[in-house]
């Protein structure tokens, strides 16, 4: 039955009766009856007309509609006559399901939402192990020449690439424009199952050296950079200062993560959306080298109905054959490891999630108990109702109803706030992506979102409902009318109940508020950690190098040569040095340093990295020196090193490095290093745990295209950026500088996710606070109400205020102090889940244990103490006369 | 509230619908015919108010055993209501005189074994 012919129906059973009922008069009439009494026989005959009505709408099957209609009636009429009750209820409960909502559309997105591949569950990366190196380097990223192995030999994929990905400028005009691009071999197109929308994709031919100078442009560059012109195909751009024949033009629902090797995913820099897709290919040095070059993002296809276990023995197969065949010098034991694609991308970003997921539910928890708590109360005060409508018959279902119509009015209120809460907040979430998985487009609320919202909504009434129901189910009506009604206090039941109820949002509170403090207490040490290294007045710059024009070291020293001494002679500067990285973005590589006469096999000598830095570097960010000295411009072309305290006492155990030698690479080829001095070991690469063994080259041995610029200057370094990079582009205009930072920012930028984090789970455990005070102040403040009587009475008695405090007092804080203690037990108990996530912070440090216990002790007494003074004020004279 | 009394009334509307519907087999008939019909037919004997028929009129149509429609009476310028059997309803009604039948017969054996064995 539809609701518009409602209506029309009714209209039409009113016709029908009165026709009845004319004819039954008539009849009665006829029979000798006079008129006002052959109406009365006639409606007499007919019925109640109303229970009519109501059994043919019961027919139409429409009274479930409309019992339903009334009891959301009564349930608003109910609540708006006490809006201050209704207000906090709702905003609770839209508090506690936004936050989850928003957080588990950030969860949803991240770890569940399938990639926007075809069959995206069959598409895995690729690393290699090398048992050698474990210990450092648990995976490392693919080589080339294994890789092709792989290709030829491999059953178990369907397709492989390679992939690298980093920026590269477009153009050959002064201050072009850095595009990112995804270099990848022909193979990412089958492996990913995407074709171009306009053009083609490029061959394996095109893949080989020599060849492989052709472009797949992404949609959204050839919309904003071409016009989306159609006639771009065949057009040549300048990529890194070579030219590329444009073949293809991908579609534009076409997105890719930004595939790096998985270790430096979600510890880098947020990382640019890919805009440029361009064969990644090997010289003929580059697939003979069989033990170096373990660069490469690998990524496969696994054919239908074949498991990773399966695949990855195939590949270990594969790698160990490789083994076999290395010569004496490289042995080493390889084997593979295989992750899902989108595992891979999530990286560590799980943890952190998941927790705040649960802080998220905690709240939620909170909030419900403290609407039940509300509802008890309130149940308590129409329990002379509720027994009424028992007396007159009300089925225990009925009351049932009755109980909970209110909740399920106030969690339908409170879950469509809640929505509009998260829609409004999960838009600013987008920028605490993984930046692996941050390639999908705005991040918002969608139908998934909206699910979670409403199945919490049904959740939350259950729960906020249930005790309230289960309470007024056993109203037992003979009892309380007879009790006189004004006096009749709580239920033992219900008291218990209530009191139980404030000990569980206690617990959750101290353990979210536990969380909280062991995070933020692990943020400040990791903040003040001793770096080894510093900040003041310290910018910095990243400087790309087009690789057209600076092939080699020598060409891209010159260029790195003429810079330092032009920003040196800038008014207010200090120390100007170039290195590999900016701190804490080091882009640092691993090699093995061979200490004359050792002779051991190269993959076992022992990893260092290697940085290649100009000489002020030391004293632009005051990494301080051990022993020995640094070396100077005036050595330009001279192979001396500096190395870490942690490289000098593994390489040289007991006896001091200074001036012995060792060589990086082949010895026979490459001229030895002499150290010349030792630097402190310090935390440049990540200020979780202290750097690994180094080794610092001068810049004249051997660069890269990219380098980090560090600019120390006397005064606040704010306007030198443009100075800066004026500088840089009056030695070369087609070198882009794209950012200059305080080295400040980024130390703070490397930690902005932990931040994140923590104030998330500080609002978290903020609001759950306040709404455990508010339980507690509640329960307080009515069990004072009840107990005006009996307080009355003791301070008739003789008792002073000062035992009325300590009586309201030890029966708030009761529950709280049991609360506490429980939650305490919570959170040790799921510790295994954080523990990995702490710096340097016990997750059983017992101060901050007792600081938990006594934040909650604290809002505890302070919940307390208005009702308590409101007891001590009780004129035991009034109580006396009411009496 | 209501549950135990709504049990009663669906023991007698499962008695009603075959009523009706065997009212209706001798062809088309408005609420208050169908009413006057099953009490004189029962002598009086049936005391129902006119009323409780109307929402079992709604339910055999909503079931597809009836139909109505608002027609002019024949004897007088008026219009009503007439309901009309469906082949649906021919059917049902078969089926709820059979089950009637057997269940008259089973109660019949209980209450008076002797007069069955005799």
């Amino acid at each position: 039955m539809r609701w518009w012919q409602i209506r029309k129906r009714d209209a039409d059973l009113e016709r029908e009766l009165c026709s009845d009922l004319d004819l039954e008069e008539e009849e009665q009439r006829e029979n000798g009856l006079p008129p006002e009494a052959a109406r009365y026989a006639a409606r007499q005959a007919l019925g109640n007309t109303t229970l009519i009505r109501e059994h043919a709408h019961e027919a139409w099957g429409w009274a479930t509609f409309e019992r339903v209609s009334q009891d959301i009636h009564i349930a608003l009429r109910q609540l708006l006559r006490s809006p201050g009750f209704a207000a906090v209820a709702v905003v609770t409960l839209a508090l506690g399901i936004g936050a989850t909502t928003a957080i588990f559309t950030l969860v949803y997105d991240v770890m569940l939402r399938p990639l926007p591949f075809t069959e995206a569950d069959r598409l895995v990366t690729v690393e290699e192990k090398v048992a050698e190196w474990s210990n450092i380097y648990p995976t490392l990223p693919v080589s080339a020449n294994h890789f092709t192995f792989w290709q030829r030999h491999s059953r178990s994929f369907d397709s492989m690439a390679l992939l690298q990905q980093f920026p590269v400028p477009l153009g050959s005009s002064d201050h072009p424009q850095q595009v990112e691009v995804m270099w990848a071999t022909p193979g990412i197109f089958s492996v990913l199952r995407v074709q171009p929308s306009l053009g083609r994709a490029y061959t394996a031919s095109e893949g080989q050296k020599g060849y492989e100078h052709v472009a797949v442009l992404m949609y959204d560059l050839w919309r904003q950079h071409f016009n989306a012109d159609a006639g771009v195909l065949g057009k040549t751009i300048r990529l890194n200062g070579a030219p590329y024949t444009i073949v293809g033009v991908m579609p534009r629902s076409f997105h890719v993560p930004s595939l790096q090797w998985s270790s430096t995913i979600g510890e880098n820099d947020r990382s640019r959306s890919v805009e440029v897709i361009a064969p990644l290919a090997f010289s003929k040095e580059r697939l003979a080298e069989q033990m170096g070059d373990l660069n490469y993002f690998g990524i496969g296809r696994l054919n239908q109905g074949v498991s990773i276990t399966a695949a990855t023995s195939d590949l270990d197969a594969l790698q160990h054959t490789i083994g076999e065949s290395l010569p004496a010098n490289q042995k080493a034991t390889l084997s593979a490891a295989l992750t899902p694609l989108q595992d891979t991308l999530v990286g560590n970003n799980r943890k952190p999630l998941v927790i705040l997921l649960a802080a998220a539910a905690c709240l939620l928890l909170v909030g419900c108990v403290n609407v039940t708590n509300l509802l008890l109360a309130r149940s308590v005060g129409r329990k002379q109702q509720m027994a009424v409508a028992a007396a007159l018959g009300a089925s225990r279902a009925e009351m049932v109803r009755m109980a909970i119509r209110e909740v399920v009015v106030l969690a339908v209120a409170g879950g469509g706030l809640g929505i509009l809460l998260a829609s409004g907040v999960v838009p600013a979430m987008q920028r605490y992506l993984p930046p692996a998985l941050d390639f999908r487009g705005p991040l918002h609320v969608d139908w998934v979102g909206a699910g979670c919202a409403l199945i919490l909504a049904v959740i939350a009434s259950l729960l906020a409902g249930a005790a309230p129901a289960f309470l007024i189910s056993r109203t037992a009506p003979f009892e309380v009318l007879h009790s006189e009604s004004r006096l009749a206090g709580e239920s033992r039941g219900s008291r218990r109940a209530r009191r139980a109820l404030v000990g569980i949002e206690v617990a959750v509170s101290v353990a979210l508020v536990l969380m909280t403090g062991l995070l933020t207490a692990s943020l400040v040490r990791l903040m003040s950690v001793d770096r080894g290294f510093t900040t003041e007045r310290t910018i910095t710059a990243t400087v790309e190098l087009p690789g057209k024009s600076y092939q080699d070291d020598q060409h891209r020293a010159t260029f790195y040569k003429t810079v330092l001494e032009r920003v040196d002679r800038l008014p207010g500067v200090e120390q100007a040095a170039l290195a590999s990285g900016v701190p804490l973005e080091a882009d640092d590589w691993g090699d093995m340093a061979r200490v004359q006469g050792d002779t051991r096999p190269d993959t076992q000598l022992p990893i260092e990295n290697v940085r290649w830095v100009s000489p002020d570097y030391f004293s632009a960010i005051q990494l301080g020196l051990v022993a020995g000295r640094i070396f100077t411009p005036d050595e330009w072309g001279q192979n001396l090193a500096l190395i870490s305290e942690k490289t000098a006492k593994t390489l040289w155990p007991g006896r001091s490095p200074i001036g012995r030698q060792f060589s990086l690479g082949n010895p026979a080829n490459e001229k030895p290093f002499t150290v010349v001095g030792i630097v402190r070991d310090a935390r440049t690469v990540s200020l979780a745990k202290p750097d690994p063994m180094l080794i610092y080259v001068p810049y004249w041995y051997r660069t890269e295209g990219t380098a980090g610029l560090i600019v120390r200057t006397r005064q606040e370094p704010s306007e030198m950026a443009n100075a800066i990079r004026e500088t840089i582009w009056s030695v070369d205009g087609s070198v882009p500088v794209p950012e200059v930072r305080a080295l400040a920012g980024v130390i703070t930028d490397s930690v902005a996710n932990q931040r994140f984090e923590m104030y998330l789970l500080l609002l978290f455990a903020v609001s759950a606070l306040f709404l455990a005070g508010l339980g507690v102040y509640g329960v307080v403040t009515y069990s004072v109400v009840q107990r005006n009587r009996e307080i009355g009475l003791r301070m008739a008695l003789g008792a002073d205020r000062a035992t009325v405090y300590w009586l309201v007092l030890w029966d708030g804080l009761l529950p709280v102090a049991f609360g506490a203690v429980g939650g305490i037990g919570l959170a040790y108990a799921s510790m295994h889940l954080v523990k990995s996530l702490l710096f340097e912070v016990s997750p059983y440090d017992p101060s901050l244990t007792a600081g938990a216990i006594c934040v909650l002790l604290m809002v505890g007494t302070l919940a307390c103490l208005l009702p308590a003074r409101r007891a001590a004020s009780v004129d035991p004279m009034q109580t006396l006369r009411a009496e | 509230m209501a549950s135990e009394k709504r049990q009663r009334a669906n023991l007698l509307l499962g008695t009603l619908d075959m009523l009706i519907l065997r009212t209706l087999l001798y062809g088309r008939a408005h609420g208050h015919q169908i009413g006057k019909h099953i009490q004189r037919s029962t002598d009086d004997f049936l005391q129902m108010q006119h009323g409780s028929l109307y929402p079992a009129l709604h339910r055999l149509e909503r079931k597809g055993w009836i139909v109505s429609r608002w027609e002019t009476a024949p004897d007088r310028n008026r219009d009503f209501k007439y309901y009309r059997l469906t082949e649906k309803g021919r059917k049902q009604l078969v089926v709820e005189e059979s089950q009637w039948k057997q269940m008259t017969e089973a109660v019949a054996r209980v209450m008076w074994p002797a007069a069955e064995e005799s």
